[in-house]
């Protein structure tokens, strides 16, 4: 029917037309995008607008024909002032695929017009690489093409994808929730997630099920209505810290969208179908879309104030710990029981540091974990639960755990301590029948664990550094200042002893000289009988001259004293005792009864002989 | 802070000129002092409780205002080691025990950690006179010879003069001949001190900071590689070329490292 009419109104304008035919200059041109991308589908058009036959192609084995030549023709017939002008033009067009890279030329087609050969331009084309649009695969090409023609109607601000995060600067094992929302104008008929991003440097844990609908709702993004729905979120938890990328979300949607259909290339019928009956309808559009690439800086945990114990622990959590019995007896079983409950990593935790009496068998620790997901983030408790079978009886105490964790909140550690349990340990029936003694039960001392020895806590004294007594100006000081003061106290000790010396070797020299002097003296009161002058000079003579000779001051000697004196200066005997009963009888000479003369003669010469003796001994 | 700051510009107010300064400069050394031994009880404190980091932070403190003690590196080397920062932990210990070198608890966590790095070396065994030597030499630390060496020039002087004033022969005698042997005793503890300040102002040995080094045949990135040394173990540099070593190590294995991937003890 349609075909008939179109035909009847074509035959009507050619016999119209037919009248007034002139003649026109040939034009044959060929045409095409000059730069293609590889793998892009373009189109070669050759265009004339004569009747002509005997199309020739020129050589086109640098692309890949995918159809062609396609000839079609049209005319148009006007008329101006009662001159009818027509316009013939005929087509071939290829369909070509760009292969490789590079830049081609194709040759002149030919056509043969009234018997005519008649060239046509040549054409280069430009092939670059080629990343954005994908090569329609093989496997459904006509529809494919049908898609691919039509693409161009669904717009970017359409439909799009957008990734969101909760927060873009977490510590180093806080959970960040990433959101990947589609946000579209058109319907959407379904959607398949191609590509899922790797997710480096995350520990990933999907947060929505994968056939859980998607909650939708509408949002108005710059005045314009978009239905949003959540089509996928994952809870992340950073594993190293840094600037961290998130790759972009592939998905590929199909739209559905109002389009026209053009199924005829003519454009002066177009009018006739583009009315309601006809070509409106909608088409599935298939459009790859990618999301955002989220970029966060993963602040690492600080240093300050981190507990040894802690292992890894970011989140909020709550520490419980559980025992089932505290008294019991030897062999029977125990369970210990701790919990971790709360936000954030808890799958990730290590076991708990728990330390158990040595004499307590204690097996491997029975670990559940109760994750639960939400959209809100990851959530859940762990328990750890021991079975301890004390084997002796006594009181053991376990100490209390200490679990750590960072709270992101706080920005600062958490630690949580449990209580400290108290197990009475009872002696079993069994054990005290068996009980033997065998006098051999002693062992060595076990050693349970080897640690450093702990830290000087006493005082101590600091100093410089680099500052050492050696080398030192104080050092070089004391010993300069030792060896100045060794000299000088040598040199001074010399001085003196010499000085010394001197006085007693003059006073030495000259004790005779003074002695005789006295006694000539004395030898003279001796002819004047002068007693007391005489006496006087000879006690003087023997006092003086037993001071130089034995250097002993004067003020040291006295008639009680001198013998002492004397046996310190190692005077020998037979010097010291005439010397003394000299000295005696001087003393007593003079109240001695007799002839005076008499008497002072005979000290006279007993003090001349016992000096002369001395003095011939001491030679 | 600004409280601190008026009374020390009360003090410097009322005391006028030189006094003032003097008894500034006073308040400010007792005042360091005073920082110092807080910032190390805290970092005790720290360490007890378990805080290891915090008390490295506190002794550092400590080490940056310029102050060392064997005591304050031996307190560092077991923050570090139970903040599991082996290498760093090593190179603490052996600061103290250059310090300090008999400390029987220096010696023994020195040990406990070498003990746990990845380099098991064998060192070459010692004829028994280095040994001797080095157990003598081992006797005092660097202060400790100083002094030691003071006190025999003190007594070799004493011996000198009495040899000089004696009248008696036999003193002369018996103190000529203890002279002999106090000057021998003194030449040894100066070259005792000599050897040990050497040791502090060349600083000639080092522990390996990188993971794993692997130590080439010449000072040069494309030589051959001899061997792989790992954190923690200790070297002996003997040569520089540029940024480059020459090491020994315990078993007598020679080579050449970067100077980047050691720390000098």
């Amino acid at each position: 029917m349609k075909l008939s009419f179109r035909y009847i109104i074509l035959i009507l304008i050619l016999t119209l037309s037919f009248t007034a035919l002139q003649a026109q200059e040939i034009q044959f041109t060929a045409s095409a995008r000059p730069v293609v991308r590889v793998g892009e589908q373009f189109r070669l058009t050759y265009e004339i607008n004569v009747e002509g036959r005997n199309f020739m192609a020129p050589d086109l084995s640098d692309f890949n024909v995918l159809s062609g030549p396609n000839p079609s023709s049209s005319q148009s017939i006007q008329i101006i002032n009662g001159q009818v002008s027509r316009t013939v033009s005929n087509t071939y067009t290829y369909y070509l695929r760009a292969v490789k890279e590079g830049d081609y030329n194709i040759a002149p087609a030919t056509i043969v017009v009234k018997g005519q050969r008649i060239t046509s331009n040549a054409l280069s084309i430009k092939v670059i690489a080629g990343n954005a649009q994908p090569p329609p695969t093989a496997a459904r090409p006509s529809q494919r093409q049908n898609l691919q023609d039509n693409s161009g109607t669904v717009k970017g601000e359409d439909v799009f994808i957008r990734a969101s995060i909760d927060n873009k600067n977490p510590w180093q094992g806080q959970q960040v929730i990433v959101t990947y929302k589609i946000y579209t104008k058109v319907p959407v008929s379904q959607y398949s997630m191609d590509q899922i991003p790797s997710y480096n440097n995350f520990w990933a844990q999907d947060l929505l099920d994968d056939n859980q609908k998607p909650v939708q709702y509408n949002e108005v993004i710059d005045g314009q209505q978009y239905v949003v729905a959540e089509i996928k979120k994952v809870a992340l938890f950073p594993m190293t810290s840094g600037e961290l990328t998130i790759d972009p979300l592939k998905v590929d949607v199909v739209a559905q969208i109002q389009t026209m259909t053009r199924r005829s290339i003519d454009p002066f019928f177009d009018h006739f179908f583009n009315d309601p009956f006809f070509g409106q309808n909608y088409q599935n559009v298939q459009k790859t879309l990618y999301s955002n690439t989220l970029k966060l800086n993963v602040k690492p945990l600080p240093l300050h104030n981190k507990p040894s114990d802690f292992s890894g622990a970011v989140g909020q959590f709550t520490f419980k710990s559980n025992i089932d019995r505290t008294s019991l007896k030897a062999n029977e079983a125990v369970n210990l029981k701790f919990a971790v409950t709360g936000k954030g990593n808890i799958k990730l935790l290590d076991n708990l540091k728990v330390n158990f009496p040595p004499d307590f068998e204690v097996y491997d620790p029975k670990i559940n974990n109760n994750i639960n997901k939400n959209s809100y983030g990851i959530s859940g408790a762990r328990t750890i639960e021991y079975l301890l079978i004390p084997r002796n009886a006594g009181d053991f105490t376990i100490k209390p755990v200490t679990f750590s964790y960072f709270d992101p909140d706080k920005a600062d550690y958490v630690t949580l301590t449990s209580p400290s349990y108290t197990i009475n340990v009872a002696k079993s029936e069994g054990q005290t029948a068996a009980v033997t003694y065998s006098g051999v039960n002693q062992s060595d001392i076990e050693y349970i664990g080897s640690d450093i020895r702990f830290i000087n806590i006493h005082p101590f004294v600091l100093h410089r550094i680099g500052s050492f007594f050696f080398a030192s100006p104080q050092y070089l000081l004391l010993l300069a200042g030792t060896l100045l003061l060794a000299v000088a106290l040598t040199l001074s000790w010399n001085a003196y002893s010499k000085q010394r010396r001197n006085v007693t070797l003059i006073r030495n020299r000259k004790a005779t000289k003074v002695a005789r002097k006295r006694l000539l003296k004395a030898s003279g009161f001796l002819k004047t009988l002068d007693e007391t002058l005489f006496y006087n000079e000879i006690s003087q003579a023997l006092w003086g001259y037993i001071s130089d000779k034995f250097n002993i001051p004067l003020s040291e000697l006295s008639m009680d004293s001198v013998r002492e004196a004397l046996v310190s200066k190692n005077v020998r005997e037979d010097i010291m005792n005439p010397f003394i009963a000299t000295l005696d009888h001087c003393e007593y000479a003079r109240f001695a009864p007799g002839d005076k003369a008499v008497n002072m003669d005979h000290i006279y010469h007993e003090a001349l002989d016992v000096i002369t003796r001395i003095e011939r001994e001491l030679k | 802070m600004s409280h601190g700051d008026k009374y020390i510009m009360k003090v410097f107010r009322s005391m006028k000129g030189l006094t003032g300064v003097l008894v500034l400069m006073f308040l400010c050394l007792t005042l360091s002092a005073q920082d110092n031994a807080a910032l190390i009880g805290k970092g005790n404190k720290d360490y007890a409780a378990g805080l290891y980091n915090n008390s490295i932070e506190d002794y550092l403190k400590v080490v940056r205002n310029g102050y060392e003690s064997p005591e304050l590196y031996y307190n560092l080397g077991n923050a570090y080691f139970k903040a599991n920062d082996l290498p760093s932990a090593i190179l603490y210990y052996e600061k103290a025990k250059k310090l300090k070198p008999n400390d029987p608890d220096i010696n023994f966590n020195l040990h406990i950690a070498n003990s746990l790095i990845v380099d098991k070396i064998d060192p070459v065994p010692q004829l028994f006179y280095i040994r001797w030597w080095k157990s003598l030499y081992h006797l005092f630390d660097v202060n400790g010879w100083a002094w030691f060496n003071v006190a025999s020039f003190i007594v070799l002087l004493a011996l000198i003069i009495t040899v000089i004033i004696s009248r008696k022969a036999l003193l002369r005698h018996v103190t000529a001949w203890l002279a002999v042997i106090v000057l021998v005793i003194f030449f040894f503890s100066l070259g005792f001190s000599l050897q040990t300040y050497h040791s502090f102002k060349k600083a000639n040995e080092a522990i390996v900071f990188n993971p794993s080094v692997t130590v080439k045949s010449s000072p040069s990135e494309n030589s051959i590689d001899l061997f792989v040394v790992h954190e923690g173990t200790k070297v002996k540099i003997t040569d520089t070329v540029g940024d480059w070593y020459e090491i020994h190590i315990a078993n007598g294995s020679v080579g050449w490292m970067k100077a980047a991937s050691v720390k000098k003890i």
